[in-house]
């Protein structure tokens, strides 16, 4: 199966990193560097997954999954968060903010894919 | 600080990681062994970084505990999977033993999966020979974690020592093996915030053995 992803992460060497990750295994990636830029970017575009970061600039990661949860258009969207903020009780308040999975930075590309799909699936 | 210190490391560990399953291209064996060296001191290094930002919390006193109901006996089943090979490679018996009578347990799941793969860490790095168990025990509305190992042993005038921070035992031997020696501080401060404690039975050359007490949770 493969997908449309919209990753949505600040740090470049990091989106890139993503993103050659993902386009090796066959997705189609889309990229933006803020949260605003991200969400305009899924309503134009539907991405079948949002794989979103917590600390971005301006507007941090939890607005954006709250604004998601709200929009008509993206409710629907499962968002994935891949952070390196983990603190203790990030990944419960990224939870109870409605994110389908969790993931920790830094990300092992052996089981990246498999972690998303096992989030996909639940 | 936790943000700072790791985003460096998502490119180092991810970009070998995708050089190594030659994503971006094939690489020759020497390269291979060279990247795969690369990886597991990056690897290594998280591990440090982990340690020493949980205990910098710990000593501030900004740690929280997250408490949910999980079952028990599979998070055991998931620590024996991910230990295994360890133990293996020095061809230790590894044995695991869960009280039937234990089920489901409110408590912190990552924390008490931190306790006990420190404790069997430790039991695999210090034993070259025999075995490292893990026993649980239900005791009323406690659990009894205990990790018991065949290996150098601890030697009395060392025992105070072992739970504060950054003190390894200078045994000629332990300093072959590697660590910064907070694993059993984290232990201890985690045990008591989850409202249990622990403990150590130790004999020089002969093994040791860690007791975990910590509460179930759940009231009946
Ligand atoms: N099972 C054991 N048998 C013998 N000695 C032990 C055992 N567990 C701990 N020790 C001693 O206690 C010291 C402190 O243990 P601790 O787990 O805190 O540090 P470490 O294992 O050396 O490093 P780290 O856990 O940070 O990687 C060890 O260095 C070792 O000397
Ligand atoms: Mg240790």
């Amino acid at each position: 199966m493969h997908y449309k992803i919209l990753i949505i992460e600040d740090n470049e060497q990091n989106l890139y990193l993503a993103k050659f990750l993902l386009e090796s295994y066959g997705h189609v990636v889309l990229t933006a560097l803020t949260g605003i830029e991200g969400i305009k970017l899924a309503e134009s575009s539907q991405p079948d997954f949002i794989l979103l970061d917590i600390q971005l600039p301006e507007v941090n990661g939890y607005e954006i999954l709250e604004k998601c949860k709200k929009n008509k258009q993206l409710f629907n969207t499962p968002i994935i968060v891949v952070t390196s903020y983990a603190m203790a009780g990030d990944r419960e308040r990224c939870m109870s903010a409605g994110a389908n999975g969790y993931i920790e930075k830094p990300i092992n590309p052996d089981t990246f894919m498999q972690q998303i799909e096992e989030f996909l699936l639940n | 600080m936790s943000h700072e210190l790791r985003t460096p490391l998502n490119s180092i560990i991810g970009f070998t990681g995708i050089l190594l399953r030659g994503l971006a291209g094939p690489l020759n064996p020497e390269q291979l062994k060279q990247l795969g060296m690369a990886k597991n001191s990056a690897q290594h290094l998280l591990a440090l970084i982990n340690d020493v930002l949980d205990i910098t919390k710990i000593e501030a006193g900004e740690f929280e505990i997250f408490k949910n109901k999980y079952d028990f006996r599979k998070s055991v089943e998931f620590i024996a999977e991910s230990l295994n090979p360890l133990a293996q490679k020095k061809g230790l018996a590894m044995l695991f033993n869960v009280d039937p009578a234990i089920t489901d347990v409110y408590s912190d799941k990552r924390r008490i999966e931190q306790i006990l793969i420190n404790l069997i860490n430790n039991g695999i790095k210090f034993t070259d020979k025999g075995y490292v168990k893990l026993d649980c025990t239900l005791i009323g509305n406690d659990i009894e974690m205990k990790v018991t190992d065949s290996g150098i042993g601890i030697a009395p005038a060392d025992i105070e020592h072992i739970f504060k921070p950054f003190r390894q035992i200078d045994t000629g031997i332990s300093r072959l093996h590697e660590g910064t020696g907070l694993g059993l501080s984290i232990c201890k401060a985690l045990a008591k915030k989850l409202g249990g404690e622990i403990m150590v039975e130790s004999n020089k050359n002969i093994g040791s053995k860690f007791i975990v007490t910590l509460p179930t949770g759940l009231k009946d």
